[in-house]
């Protein structure tokens, strides 16, 4: 098999929050693709390894950005020693062989690249490779697999309405506290007690959201201060490395937000 | 050589009957003067004998300058003598009798530095020119002024009050005499007290973030009573906050300020409903509340173990203080909170065990109730005296507690407060909008014109206008910025025919083709190509050549051959900001038009060229009447389409009042800079250098929109500047930058010059 490097051997940790397991293996079952909304760093890349592992299926991931071209996605043809060589994109890749192709921040590319995946979304299921004069037909395996962040876009970067149609939809939020706190917990490998004190703290910064914080701490912002900890590092000297420094630059914000933390241990 | 002249001297202030005490005076003139100086000091006690302002200037002198002299030298004493006559010249003698004495404290209070000394000298005359009804107030205060203060930030101090009451003497006299509770605020924060504007925005982050309660913070109310200011209090929907805490610094007053809304989170959050007053006295009011602050405290920890060490340093109370009711108060508020304090006092014993046993019952408020009415009644057998009147809580960072009480009929004054409140309540929440998610902008351009119309209708129904923002100023005296000194106030736009902007195109037809024609031009503008491209619309010739050769060798060629052309964004916003002060209303030489009216009708063809090319913009206009009111005119908004409504309004302007640059600049700059293009422009339109009715000082206001303009392009917004004032050379240099500026000398042909100018500053 082709994409077999593509395959996840092992099972990725993944703790449902709600029945998105069954919605998606339902979704799957039909081939409908889907987007996974939901603030960053709550789960969505993880959620859709695990699903890969659970479906035994290749998983193809994409992070798009915004010099991303459709070639980039598509293919191009590259020139070598004995003339030019086509080359498939990921996205081709997973057309052809039959993959789960997974376009992290789809919103984070160009307009005119995301059109591509049109013909890949509704009952066609084709990829037109015009440079190649090929029209590739969709393995029976293949998904397409988006994920999308309502918060932080702008006005500027938002899908075309005629994009968003074709996806179902699956919401993501933080976990509820205890699971939150397991799911650190397990990842970290702090003690119970720790992680239930780190959710805490993610909740203060999460109250600040839309009032000095664009965005509050994410589950794996509060993973990696569980890792700062497991290595000896004191709570509030973890918690100002891997939470305050990087989710603010502005100084009141950042003040209000360690004085807020320090009184939550 | 000294001995006659000292007695020929005194003399001459004996046969004035001012002084007879001749030992004592030679004495110390001569330990204290010795050789030339002597002479030098008989010579300035005979100049202010001789101009004669009265004898007790002389006498204060006479008997302060000595010792002066013994502090910071008899240099010193002697220039002191010329201080005193310029002081009394300018600000009357009895100033001039205050100062030799105000001298002799400040010689002690700047540690007998000379250097120090002379500079306050300086700063008294200086005073003198710009106060002299003030001056003798001051001088009363000197010394208490400068426990707190040193030289310098005297000087910024005593600028505060000048500044802000302008060229209005009683205003002045109500600041120095710190009537106005500005002068306080002021003296706290060039005493270098941590004070509140500085800390509210991180305090109601913090509040935020802990107790997810969002509630405007506001200083006590201007006629709160004096003891009433020291401690916070809250009421529904409002928290007040002493601007600073006396005593309490650096890092010590930040904690301070975080521990009081910690406290009044946890109030908010743990405390239930108003407890009734009905007959209790006014000691157990006290014990209850203090009851209950513990209580909300202990709940407040168990959610938050860390905020016993932020409250817990604020507990000082000894075991070993006095058995009168604030000490005992302040001792058991400690017990209560602070495990490993040991007190063996009977009755704070005995609340603190009453209070532990009932642990599980720590969520109920009626314990509070409970409790507090039991140990009430215990020290009211222990016949300590309670005074309600000067009782003030311990420790500073808990509340009065007011929020607390429901006083039945009689209207609480909290509640009173809260309801005068009501409008400047206003200013925060429309601060607040600015941390609005970057959602509400996508929902506001979606709105279509009626309803944003509708909607800044609703906003402006009122005449007066709506103080939206306070913004700082700079004075370059003191080379620092005074927080929260200048107030916008938006007033609604008066409409005015909008057909008058049409016939303006209509009549400027030429120019409007003009316009027409670089609009093509500039939205077409140059492509440019881009070469060596993975991928792209042609060919890279020489990309190409060069990948073959790598072929032909061997070698792996660059991917790299293509090129592709492509036309440069335009990425541009700006805002349009024009000076409509009275001055604007002059009719230009020449002309049946007024300035006002010539900035009209540029706007209006600048406004058709930027609509035309569709880059985002906005146009306000701005005047000013003192510090406490820039007036504001938002004409059109970014999000705004530019329309009938915006046409009326930029019709009906009409010109007044005077022109506060650098406010009215930083009012703009926010929505400019809230904009997400690459360039922001700041378009300023303007006919006059920078004044106030209420600055005296030419400089002061050319140097703070020197300033904002500084701070502007820190934050990648460019100002430009279109001066209507032929001989505005030097100061709008001055502020802009000589680059930045372009005079416009012949005021008819602004309207053509304006648009002409924007796409070159554009292109």
């Amino acid at each position: 098999m082709p994409l077999s490097d593509y395959l996840i051997d092992d099972e990725p940790y993944y703790h449902a929050v709600g029945k998105e397991v069954g919605h998606f293996e339902a979704a799957y079952a039909d081939r409908m693709p889907i987007m996974l909304k939901g603030p960053t760093g709550c789960g969505k890349t993880r959620f859709v390894e695990h699903m890969a592992w659970k479906l035994k299926k290749p998983l193809v991931t994409v992070s798009c950005h915004e010099d991303m071209t459709a070639s980039d996605l598509v293919g191009r043809f590259l020139l070598d020693a004995e003339g030019t060589v086509w080359h498939d994109g990921p996205l081709t890749l997973a057309v052809r062989h039959g993959a789960i192709c997974y376009l992290d921040e789809i919103v984070e590319a160009r307009q005119d690249t995301t059109v591509v995946i049109h013909s890949l979304t509704d009952d066609r299921r084709i990829l037109p490779l015009e440079k190649k004069n090929e029209v590739l037909s969709a393995h029976p395996d293949f998904q397409l697999v988006i994920s999308y962040n309502p918060g932080y876009q702008s006005v500027l970067k938002d899908l075309k309405e005629s994009t968003k149609q074709r996806f179902g939809a699956i919401d993501f939020n933080y976990p509820s506290a205890d699971v939150e706190a397991e799911i650190i917990a397990h990842e970290s490998g702090v003690d119970g007690e720790i992680a239930a004190t780190l959710v805490k703290i993610a909740e203060r910064s999460r109250n600040l959201k839309g009032h000095g914080l664009e965005e509050g701490a994410s589950t794996r912002m509060l993973i990696h201060v569980g890792q700062l900890i497991n290595r000896g590092l004191p709570l509030g000297e973890a918690c100002e490395i891997a939470l305050v420094l990087p989710i603010t630059d502005d100084p009141d914000i950042r003040s209000a937000l360690g004085s807020a933390i320090a009184a939550c241990a | 050589m000294t001995g006659p002249g000292i007695k020929d001297f005194l003399k001459v202030i004996s046969d004035n009957g001012v002084r007879s005490d001749d030992s004592y005076l030679t004495e110390a003139a001569m330990e204290i003067f010795p050789d030339t100086y002597a002479p030098r000091w008989l010579r300035a006690c005979r100049k202010l004998e001789n101009a004669g302002y009265g004898a007790p200037v002389l006498n204060a002198y006479v008997r302060y300058s000595l010792d002066v002299a013994q502090l910071v030298g008899p240099d010193r004493a002697i220039a002191l003598a010329d201080v005193v006559s310029s002081v009394a010249i300018k600000a009357g003698r009895a100033a001039a009798e205050s100062l030799s004495f105000a001298a002799l404290k400040a010689a002690e209070r700047l540690d007998k530095d000379q250097q120090r000394f002379r500079s306050w000298m300086g700063l008294m005359e200086r005073f003198a020119d710009l106060a002299p009804e003030s001056v003798g107030l001051v001088l009363d205060k000197m010394d208490e002024l400068l426990t707190k203060l040193n030289v310098s930030r005297l000087e910024a101090w005593i600028l505060a009050g000048v500044r802000s009451a302008g060229t209005d003497a009683e205003r002045r006299l109500a600041f120095f005499s710190f009537e106005d509770t500005e002068a306080d605020r002021w003296l706290d924060h060039e005493a270098g007290a941590v004070v509140l504007s500085e800390m509210s925005r991180e305090l109601k982050a913090y509040m935020g973030a802990l107790w997810n309660i969002r509630i405007p913070l506001r200083e006590p109310a201007a006629n709160a009573p004096d003891h009433g200011r020291r401690r916070a209090s809250f009421g529904p929907g409002i928290v007040r906050v002493p601007s600073a805490f006396p005593g309490f610094r650096g890092q010590q007053a930040e904690d301070l300020f975080r521990a009081v809304v910690a406290h009044i989170g946890a109030h908010m959050l743990y405390s239930g409903p108003q407890f009734p007053v009905a007959e209790l006295k006014p000691v157990q009011v006290v014990l209850i509340s203090l009851i209950e602050d513990a209580r909300v405290e202990q709940l407040a920890m168990r959610d938050f173990p860390g905020l016993r060490r932020l409250w817990v340093p604020f507990h000082i109370a000894q075991a070993t203080g006095s058995m009168t009711a604030p000490s005992l108060m302040a001792r058991l508020s400690r017990a209560l909170i602070d495990p490993d304090f040991k007190d063996v006092d009977g009755w704070i014993t005995r609340a603190r065990k009453m209070f532990y046993e009932r642990k599980d019952e720590w969520e109920d408020p009626l314990i509070s109730r409970q409790i507090g009415g039991l140990i009430g009644n215990d020290m009211g057998q222990m016949r300590v005296q309670f005074n309600a009147k000067s009782y003030v809580i311990e420790p500073p960072y808990r509340d009065d507690n007011l929020g607390l009480w429901d006083f039945g009929e009689q209207e609480s004054p909290e509640t009173q407060e809260a309801e005068q409140l009501f409008d400047s309540v206003n200013i925060e929440e429309q601060q607040d909008d600015d941390d609005a998610p970057p959602d509400r902008e996508r929902d506001e351009l979606e709105e279509n014109e009626e309803d944003d119309t509708n909607r800044m209708n609703i906003d402006f129904v009122e005449e007066d206008g709506v103080p939206v923002a306070r913004y700082p100023e700079y004075d370059y005296v003191t080379g620092r910025s005074r927080p929260e000194w200048t107030t916008i106030v938006e007033y609604a736009p008066t409409p005015g025919p909008a057909h008058m902007i049409d016939d303006i195109l209509e009549e400027q037809a030429y120019v409007v083709n003009r316009i027409k024609s670089l609009i093509t031009q500039a939205k077409v503008s140059q492509p440019q190509k881009i070469q060596r491209q993975a991928e792209g619309d042609f060919l890279d010739l020489n990309a190409s050549i060069e990948a073959m050769i790598s072929r032909r060798v061997g070698e792996e060629p660059d991917p790299n051959v293509y090129g592709r052309s492509e036309r440069r964004n335009r990425d541009l916003s700006v805002h349009v900001l024009l000076d409509i002060s009275e001055s604007t209303k002059d009719k230009v030489v020449g002309s049946n038009n007024s300035v006002l009216d010539l900035e009209r009708q540029a706007t209006a063809l600048l406004a058709h060229a930027m609509s035309g090319l569709g880059d985002p913009f906005a146009i306000a206009a701005f005047s000013s009447n003192r510090r406490e009111e820039v007036r504001y005119h938002r004409i059109k908004d970014f999000g705004s389409p530019y329309g009938a409504v915006s046409k009326s309004w930029l019709a009906g302007l009409q010109g007044g009042f005077s022109t506060r640059l650098g406010a009215a600049m930083r009012h703009a700059s926010e929505d400019l800079k809230k904009q997400l293009t690459h360039r922001k422009l700041l378009l300023v339109v303007t006919d006059g250098e920078p004044s106030d009715v209420d600055v005296s000082d030419k400089n002061y206001l050319v140097e703070d929109a020197r300033h904002v303009i500084h701070d502007l392009a820190m934050d990648g917004v460019d100002v430009f500047c279109v001066g209507l004032d032929s001989g505005g050379d030097s100061y709008l240099t001055r502020i802009f930058g000589r680059r930045n500026v372009v005079q416009i000398d012949r005021l008819e042909r602004l309207p053509e010059r304006l648009p002409m100018l924007y796409f070159r500053l554009t292109a």
